[in-house]
């Protein structure tokens, strides 16, 4: 018998990537595929008929009832299919929520993005590894109880072949007694059942046969637990040995086991005897090795992330500590420093932005401070300049009322001395006013006032200058009152301003002023028909000190800061101060004003460009917009007669009459 | 009987020239450069006006408005080289009537030295009433109930011109003429500080004011 045993190598040696599988997983069977995947698979085609069988019982309200489920059915599934929405309804919103902050974490937080970078990946490649682990251990755990299985089956099949062969059979009690003590002899001796058999009697034998005994088996054990391949393959062999991974019932449970199986002879009989090891022990060796991996793995991945965590706080941390100092810094805080701590690049990092930011404050300090000192010493000069300057006009006004006594040559000297002093003095006050500005002293006293009525003040202030220059001025404003909230000394200036400016270049020509408002603005525009400017001037017009014509100037006097200070007054409101001009047309100056402080001009109710103004120089027109750009274009709340079509152009040599005083303008 | 005028200013040549101006204009003038002499020259000279420099060395201008004022009712007019609202206001709730920025035209001092001066010579017996505060015109009195009121002579102005159209709102622009005597637009903070001086004297609750109104965006009125 021994040297008819063959072993069967194949199903581990052509599969070994299954045959592992066995015992860690529950289809242990399939282990057993390899070599004898072409045996015989009786499929069991007397199923079908049986359930027919069974249900025909009920075939008679057969129609009614499946309608009645199909109803009820369709009924549940609607019922289920609303739950799940209403559920979704009320769990995507958080779903959302948390996906859109997770996706806010990941682009927002380096860090974040690097914990979870690293636990993925060491999440993967832990699997990989473990399972590398587990495959390996469970394939050795598995090759050598098989070994053991197979050498041991061996060794029983003896015994059992040997005692079967030396048994005298007489009669039946004792030929059952010699084969019940022969197969509980191979379960082992000792209180655990070391293997297990099955004692099947082959087939279809036609030869005479031992009667008395068909099958036997331990425990609750029948030969249907033997995979049919093993059988099969047992069966059509001769006297080889075959072995299969099988699964078999103890107690309450499968256990994962191995059958070997042989055949042995008993008084001419041949029976098949496949010996049964439980592989229970090596499964749970295997689940504890298992369960180690999945711990130690948890730990693992949980340090790594604490360790990615730290460190990549630890790099973040400084970058991120920089970014909220610079914010700082970049906020006016100059005082703002990072921490820095020992040597390593983070603290050089520290190091040298502190370097920076030191001597970023030392900077803006001391051009601050430069600052202030060169406007308060215009402010101190234009102050200390006063007082003698009261003296020195007191005593020139003194002279020039008694200049009619002097003879031509001091009376002239008066005269001159008269009015250079008034055009000093209104230089300096000018200068104080913008040292003013400058040095961010300067308060808006912003009160609710009505701006018609102040143009209209404005208007019969320099009446007296029109007349001399022979302008017509005309108002179109709105009824009634427009009350703005504003500093009606500064806005008064502006205008003034505007309306003395207007009369100057305005060569005699009518001078149109108009007042309009919309829901939050209110606009005053000066149109002058005169000499106007060109794009280049129109663009330097609110400079300092600018004059369009150097040589004109000197003759018109002011101190040339005159639109200057305009312009800091309308910001001052958060207004708009704009000028428009064309050569030999005219121009338009428009101030707007928000109506309330602190709201915003949208646009402004009146246009820039004058409506007046034949559209074919488009090339020669200019617009200047100061402060916010707007999209103005549309006249809107526009006063019914505009100004009148007056786009005549001047004629040559018409030189504006001289003025005596012109002092207090710009 | 020429009017008498204190000149405080430290600057000798601006000082004498004012004083050259007054003289010239029918004026008397007398000198003080030193703030802490102020107030005794003021007691022995019995000025009918004071001109005050803001600038002034030792005691400043400020102090000895707030001095003069403690003890006359003395039309104040300051001289300032500073026009910063921060500085006049602070001039004017210290006790000054008016104020004259530097430089400013002899004329124009003049005419606020004229203004100031000009008493109610011609004033009528008559009696007004602001809510429950009583005026005597002639009397030079205010009085609520049976409680005198005092008033600078200026304030007492400024009522008496509201209390006389109690119908009429007047702008700033408006009293600043028929008060101060500007003709001319000027600095329309002169009224409000004046304003308010007066209702922390005659109103009850300046917060609540019931004798004079502020009509929002026009001006004031005198109460009903």
């Amino acid at each position: 018998m021994v040297s008819a045993i063959k072993q069967v190598p194949e199903p581990q040696g052509q599969n070994p990537s299954e045959a592992p599988e066995g015992p860690g997983g529950s289809d242990m069977p399939r282990g057993t595929d390899g070599p004898h995947a072409q045996a015989a698979h009786p499929t069991p085609e007397h199923i079908a008929p049986e359930h027919t069988d069974a249900l025909s019982g009920g075939l008679a309200g057969l129609p009614l009832r499946v309608r009645i489920w199909k109803r009820r059915a369709l009924i549940v599934s609607l019922r289920v299919l609303r739950l799940v929405r209403t559920g979704l309804d009320r769990v995507f919103p958080g779903i959302r929520f948390l996906l859109r902050t997770l996706q806010r974490r990941w682009r927002r937080s380096l860090q974040f993005r690097t914990v979870l970078t690293t636990l993925l990946l060491s999440i993967s490649s832990f699997a990989i590894v473990g399972a590398y682990l587990s495959n390996q251990i469970a394939n050795n755990l598995f090759q050598e109880r098989l070994t053991q299985a197979e050498s041991e089956t061996r060794y029983n099949v003896k015994q059992v072949q040997d005692t079967f062969d030396g048994a005298q059979v007489t009669d039946q009690s004792s030929v059952i007694t010699l084969v019940y003590d022969t197969l509980n002899a191979v379960e082992g001796r000792g209180s655990v059942i070391q293997r297990r058999y099955v004692f099947e009697a082959m087939p279809e034998q036609t030869k005479p046969r031992n009667r008395w005994v068909e099958s036997r088996a331990s425990d609750q054990l029948t030969v249907s637990v033997i995979p049919k391949d093993l059988r099969a393959a047992v069966q059509d062999s001769g006297k080889d040995q075959f072995w299969a991974s099988m699964q078999f019932p103890v107690g309450t449970e499968d256990r994962p086991g191995i059958a070997v199986g042989n055949k042995v002879t008993f008084n001419g009989t041949v029976y098949e005897l496949y010996l049964i090891y439980d592989l229970d022990t090596a499964q749970q060796t295997l689940d504890e090795i298992q369960n180690v991996l999945w711990a130690g793995g948890a730990a693992l991945i949980i340090m790594i992330g604490g360790i990615a965590w730290y460190v990549t706080r630890n790099v973040v941390s400084p970058v991120s500590h920089a970014a909220v100092v610079s914010e700082k810094l970049a906020a006016g805080q100059l005082q703002e420093r990072m921490v820095v701590k020992g040597e390593d690049e983070v603290a050089r990092l520290g190091a040298s932005f502190n370097h920076m930011a030191a001597s970023l404050q030392e900077q803006i300090t001391q051009l601050a401070t430069l600052s202030q000192m060169q406007q308060r010493f215009v402010s101190d000069v234009s102050h200390e300049l006063r007082t003698p300057l009261t003296t020195v006009r007191m005593a020139a006004e003194v002279l020039y009322d008694a200049r009619d006594d002097f003879d031509p040559i001091n009376k002239r000297s008066a005269e001159l001395l008269y009015n250079q002093v008034e055009r000093f003095q209104s230089l300096l006050a000018d200068l104080l006013e913008i040292s003013r500005f400058d040095a961010g002293v300067a308060m808006l006293d912003a009160e609710a006032t009505d701006i018609v009525q102040l143009v209209s003040h404005v208007m019969e202030g320099a009446a007296p200058v029109a007349e001399e220059y022979g302008s017509a001025m005309t108002l179109n404003a709105p009824e009634g009152s427009t009350v703005v909230e504003m500093d009606a000394r500064r806005i008064d200036r502006i205008l003034r301003n505007l309306v003395l400016n207007a009369l100057e270049h305005g060569e005699g020509k009518p001078v149109n002023i108009s007042v309009a408002s919309n829901a939050t603005a209110v606009a005053v525009t000066v149109r002058d028909h005169g000499i106007g400017m060109t794009p280049a001037e129109a663009a330097r017009v609110f400079d300092r000190f600018w004059r369009a014509d150097p040589a004109r100037a000197r003759t018109t006097g002011g101190s040339g800061l005159g639109l200057s200070i305009a312009t800091e007054d309308t910001k001052l409101h958060s207004g708009w101060l704009q000028a428009w001009g064309n050569k030999g047309v005219g121009s338009n100056f428009r101030l707007t004003l928000p109506l309330k402080q602190g709201g915003t001009i949208t646009k402004s109710p009146l246009q820039l460009e004058p409506a007046d103004v034949a559209l074919p120089g488009a090339v020669d027109r200019t617009v200047l917009v100061l402060g916010n750009p707007d999209t103005d274009g549309v006249p809107e709340g526009r006063q019914g007669t505009a100004a009148p079509r007056d786009t005549d152009v001047a004629p040559a040599g018409d030189v504006a009459p001289e003025r005596a005083a012109t002092g207090e303008r710009s | 009987m020429k009017a008498r005028i204190l000149v405080v200013d430290d600057d000798e040549a601006l000082a004498e020239m004012i004083g050259i101006v007054l003289r010239n204009d029918g004026f008397e003038p007398v000198f003080c450069a030193d703030g802490g002499q102020a107030l005794d020259i003021f007691r022995s000279s019995k000025p009918d006006l004071v001109l005050l420099d803001l600038m002034l060395p030792g005691t400043d201008g400020i102090e000895v408005c707030r001095q003069i004022r403690s003890e006359s009712d003395v039309p104040i007019v300051m001289l300032t080289a500073k026009s910063d609202t921060s500085d006049v206001v602070r001039g004017l709730e210290s006790g000054a009537d008016d104020y004259v920025p530097k430089p400013f035209k002899p004329a124009e001092l003049v005419a606020r030295v004229r203004a100031r001066l000009r008493p109610g010579d011609q004033k009528a017996p008559e009696t007004l009433r602001i809510a429950d505060v009583t005026i005597d015109v002639a009397g030079h009195a205010v009085s609520r109930g049976s409680e005198r009121i005092s008033l600078t002579p200026l304030e007492f102005d400024l009522l008496v011109a509201l209390a006389r159209k109690p119908w009429q709102v007047f702008t700033r622009e408006l009293l600043l003429e028929q008060v101060w005597g500007y003709r001319h637009a000027a600095d329309t903070r002169l009224v409000n500080v004046h304003v308010q001086r007066l209702r922390s004297k005659i109103e009850r609750d300046p917060e609540a004011p019931e004798v004079v109104l502020t009509v929002r965006g026009v001006g004031y009125k005198a109460g009903s």
